[in-house]
Formats: structure tokens, C-alpha cells, sequence
């Protein structure tokens, strides 16, 4: 068994594609139609190529209780990795990027929170000794 | 930067905006009771939304109108207007354009999807993918 797929729930599957590559800078790796919806991956060029993310419709009214139930209390549902978060932070300002959270000493990590556009707050981090 | 309070009021506004009751009341006074000028309020929304609050309420009100098309016995015309659209021409027009089908063929595609009454059919509710299954 492996883990191979991480996935984040969203409001509108074409917007989310543009935010996760225009802005965020990753790339796009599947797109299958599936009945009125897609299975859509993204893809960082700076990860494992086959490690993938899934924009996942949130048409489940269950999905979109718990989406928004953690996006009005603060909490990022996943959680990306940066080799420099202050650099990535910048860049992603630069793009309009609305932060709730300014990069940030939280003992072993500096992590910074960011609203995805499609419902979602995301959580950047960056190990200490990087 | 956001502070959690705004993104509250912001989330409260956006609540204002799907409200499908008609009359719905403007952006600008949705604006006014989040305590921002329309401009500034419109931009941000954008900004942590990634659409405008008009976008977001023509959005709510298709979603509406898909949902009451496929779970209710409400003829289209009525739909329309439960849904906070006064002409039935701009609607069928809109949601056509939006959806890619017209709100009688959608009718006719998912109706008959329906397993549980008043429940959206589980085409329209995904439940397959890897972390709603």
C-alpha cells in the first residue's frame, strides 16, 4: 500500500484548477470526466511527480458543512510544504493571495495560512534548519 | 492581512449573498453590514473567494434552481421565481449558458435520477471520491 493521493475539497473545479496552477504554480497531471463532475490532480514540480492532489468537488452538501465549518474557524484543510516560506509568501502577495496568517515561529516549523479562493484556507510550513 | 474576525463577517456576507430569498438585499447594503465600502468589500471578497458577491449570488441561485429542478414539482416558471429571478427569458438564458443545458432538459436529464424523494440524486452529490466516500 502506498500513499499517493492528497485531497482538498472545492467549490467550483475549473476555478480551482486556475488558482492551483496559475497562481499556487503547480501543474496539472489528470483530468477524467466523471458524470457532471472531473477528477482533476494537480501536481508540485518541485515534489514527487507521483504524489498528486486531488481538487475534489464539494456537491456533497456534507462536504461543503465541513468545508466551511473549518474554513470560519480558522483551520486549513491540507497543508503544503516550502523550501523558503517568506520568499513564497511574497510571491503569492504579489498575486493577490489573501493570508490569515503572516509566516510565524510555531516551535519546530514557521507556517503561514492562506485562503485558496474555492472555500479553503491552506496551511504553507517550513521545517526548521531549511 | 486577514484577521478572523473580518473572515467572519466576510463568511457572513457570503451567507447574505446565497440567500436565494427575493428580495435579496444589494451588495451594497451586504457591504454596509459587513462594515466595508462597497469597493474595498468587493475586491476582498474576490481576493479570499475568487469570484465577486454578484458572481457568488447568480451562483447560489443556479445551484437553487438545479436543486428545486431536479428534487420539486415546481413548474420551471416557478422556479425562476423562487430562486429571486423576475423574467423567466434571463433565466433560461443564464442558466443555459452557465449549466450548458436548458432548465427543462436539465429537468428531464436528472428527474428521473431522483431514488429518495426530496434527496438530489448521488450523480449530483458525489460520494466516490477519496475522502467523501
Amino acid at each position: 500500500m502506498k500513499i499517493k493521493l492528497n485531497s482538498i475539497l472545492v467549490d467550483d473545479q475549473e476555478k480551482a484548477l486556475r488558482f492551483y496552477t496559475n497562481v499556487l504554480g503547480f501543474e496539472k497531471g489528470k483530468d477524467i470526466p466523471v458524470g457532471e463532475f472531473r477528477w482533476i490532480t494537480v501536481v508540485s514540480p518541485e515534489g514527487h511527480p507521483d504524489v498528486e492532489l486531488v481538487l475534489e468537488p464539494n456537491a456533497n452538501p456534507a462536504a461543503k458543512t465541513y468545508q466551511q465549518a473549518l474554513f470560519e474557524q480558522g483551520i486549513p484543510l491540507t497543508a503544503f510544504e516550502a523550501t523558503d516560506i517568506h520568499a513564497e509568501c511574497r510571491r503569492l502577495k504579489e498575486r493577490g493571495v489573501q493570508f490569515t496568517m503572516e509566516p510565524t515561529g510555531a516551535g519546530p516549523v514557521t507556517i503561514a495560512v492562506f485562503a485558496d479562493t474555492c472555500g479553503n484556507l491552506i496551511q504553507l510550513y517550513q521545517p526548521a534548519g531549511e | 492581512m486577514l484577521h478572523q474576525e473580518l473572515l467572519i463577517r466576510l463568511c457572513r456576507a457570503r451567507d447574505l449573498l446565497r440567500d436565494t430569498e427575493d428580495p435579496a438585499l444589494s451588495v451594497r447594503r451586504v457591504a454596509a453590514r459587513t462594515n466595508m465600502s462597497v469597493h474595498h468589500f468587493i475586491r476582498l471578497y474576490k481576493a479570499v473567494f475568487g469570484e465577486t458577491p454578484h458572481q457568488c449570488r447568480v451562483g447560489a441561485r443556479l445551484e437553487r434552481a438545479k436543486y428545486l429542478l431536479t428534487v420539486s414539482d415546481l413548474s420551471i416558471t416557478d422556479v425562476c421565481m423562487a430562486v429571486g429571478f423576475s423574467s423567466l427569458g434571463s433565466f433560461s438564458h443564464l442558466f443555459s449558458s452557465r449549466v450548458g443545458l436548458s432548465p427543462s432538459a436539465y429537468r428531464r436529464k436528472f428527474r428521473p435520477l431522483v431514488r429518495v424523494p426530496g434527496r438530489l440524486p448521488p450523480e449530483l452529490a458525489p460520494g466516490c471520491f477519496s475522502l467523501m466516500s
